[in-house]
């Protein structure tokens, strides 16, 4: 995503005389940015969310800057006359990538999410969990520059949820942007750039908690080279990082973006040295977040 | 778009509710077309049979994709060109169906005009056969755009109101379909083989019309 989406003055109604469902939403989406959509039941989140994925064209207004966008539904069909690796595979060649790739990745997504055994079942005959994944793995798939999560969690395992999460992690990490719906407040808890609310057909953004929830944290204990500063793609995900002794670091990071701030001290030029990664030994409460 | 139409193919011919139309079609041509019947008829018969069946293809793709992973589609590729990619499967089957029957109904039938007179080269009627089939496979699928989703969502007014047009289309003077059918019969009557593109021609634009229109409402009516 090199640009960002910009939806300006958006309104949508379904009929022409039907009543508005939306009106007026102005939001700007970065790449690399993670954003949270929360309301009420049937208050137009659904609908917000189509628009954001580019699936239906708004009434009034303008959507402009669209990149390659992913969309998982709520619920997702098991009705097609497809295996999950032949479905994902023309998903994968319609997302953009070769035939040759897309079965290579959807494999690889399958068994990500540990489905990898039922690459080969009918769609008809999987449960409600296992069409949930395939749709995950749909969006994931050809790493898209915007990715729009409509409670795509619903339905999943407490492993498939983690890793999603840290899918939504690497995908912000490698410069998409992640527009997420979901139930649990403590979903990827603290990690959003911003928090939107649709209250009474329009868009406002949610006004700072006292205390925003805090989700399971990490903490990464690492040493630098002399005088080196941390990378900015371990600090930007951390929620606090703090220097015992000179030169080497302890970073508390969302559970969920543990792996991309790993990533990103050993990959860093010249590489940091990670020397412990634990469960904090603090009451998260206590923990002061930015 | 062409992964879309390797994609809307496997849906369709995976879904197995072609078959229920090319049965219709298969029981049309079985009952009206016989061995030995002159050629130029049985093919007028034949394409006149394809419209309605081209518009029940239409319905099949455009209706047979559940809406969440037509939401899928559509947030990859945009809701017009993944709708676009539904009615164009739809009218490469209805127009590979047409092939098929015309190359049987030239094998078999009877080379010469009504009357038994004059002989018809079965090249050039095969030829002019095509032209016509083309042209009802074209037209039913523009009807089949213009009377399934986006347009009209209910199957209540959907099926009624596809029949309805696809009837119309056939029989109102000055539809293509009803030029190109109607071409093929006199010609039986007369000998005058009917080779003039200008039916399926019009029929080419209307349905381009009816596609685009109904590719870029897909966004605007749905879900």
């Amino acid at each position: 995503m090199h640009r960002d989406l910009e939806l300006a003055r958006v309104g949508r109604r379904y009929g022409i005389r039907g009543p508005w469902v939306l009106r007026g939403v102005d939001l700007t989406l970065t790449p690399g940015s993670l954003t949270r959509v929360e309301g009420a039941n049937g208050t137009g989140k659904s609908t917000l969310l189509r628009l954001v994925a580019g699936i239906d064209t708004p009434t009034e207004g303008r959507i402009t800057g669209r990149p390659r966008t992913a969309y998982v539904p709520e619920r997702f069909p098991s009705a097609l006359p497809f295996t999950p690796s032949g479905y994902l595979t023309h998903l994968g060649t319609v997302h953009g990538l070769s035939r040759r790739s897309a079965a290579a990745r959807a494999a690889d997504w399958l068994e990500r999410f540990g489905a990898a055994a039922y690459a080969a079942t009918p769609m008809a005959q999987l449960s409600k969990g296992t069409s949930q994944k395939v749709a995950v793995a749909q969006a994931l798939l050809a790493d898209p520059e915007l990715l729009v999560l409509d409670e795509a969690w619903t339905g999943l395992d407490a492993e498939a949820r983690a890793e999603l999460e840290r899918a939504v992690a690497e995908r912000t990490a490698a410069g998409g942007a992640v527009v997420f719906v979901d139930h649990d407040p403590r979903r990827l808890a603290g990690v959003p750039d911003a928090v939107h609310q649709v209250v009474a057909g329009t868009l406002e953004p949610r006004t700072a908690q006292a205390a925003p929830p805090v989700g399971p944290l990490t903490v990464v204990t690492a040493r630098g080279p002399a005088g080196g500063r941390l990378p900015a793609d371990a600090t930007r995900p951390s929620a606090s990082a703090a220097e015992p002794t000179p030169g080497t670091y302890r970073l508390t990071v969302p559970a969920s973006h543990s792996d991309v701030v790993l990533r990103a001290l050993l990959t860093a030029q010249p590489p940091w040295h990670v020397v412990s990664v634990s469960p904090p030994d603090v009451p998260p409460d206590e923990k002061d977040r930015p | 778009m062409t992964a879309l139409l390797r994609y809307q193919t496997a849906l369709l011919l995976r879904s197995q509710r072609w078959l229920p139309p090319v049965i219709l079609y298969a029981v049309f041509l079985g009952v009206g077309v016989q061995s030995g019947q002159p050629v130029l008829d049985s093919l007028g018969y034949a394409a006149a049979a394809l419209l309605p069946v081209a518009a029940w293809l239409v319905r099949i793709c455009v209706t047979g994709e559940p809406p969440a992973a037509r939401a899928c589609v559509a947030a990859a590729r945009g809701p017009a060109r993944a709708h676009l990619a539904a009615l164009l499967t739809a009218l490469f089957a209805a127009a590979l169906l047409g092939t098929a029957a015309t190359l049987v109904v030239t094998v078999i039938s009877r080379h010469a005009t009504n009357d038994h007179r004059l002989p018809v080269p079965p090249l050039r009627a095969g030829a002019a056969g095509l032209l016509a089939i083309l042209a009802c496979a074209l037209l039913g699928s523009a009807v089949g755009a213009l009377t399934n989703r986006p347009l009209l969502r209910s199957p209540g007014r959907a099926v009624p109101a596809m029949l309805l047009a696809a009837l119309l289309s056939m029989v109102v003077a000055g539809s293509p379909a009803h030029a190109a059918v109607s071409g093929l019969v006199t010609g039986s009557e007369s000998g005058r083989i009917p080779v003039s593109p200008l039916p399926a021609a019009a029929a080419a634009l209307l349905t381009a019309a009816a596609f685009a229109l109904a590719s870029a409402l897909s966004g605007r009516r749905s879900p």
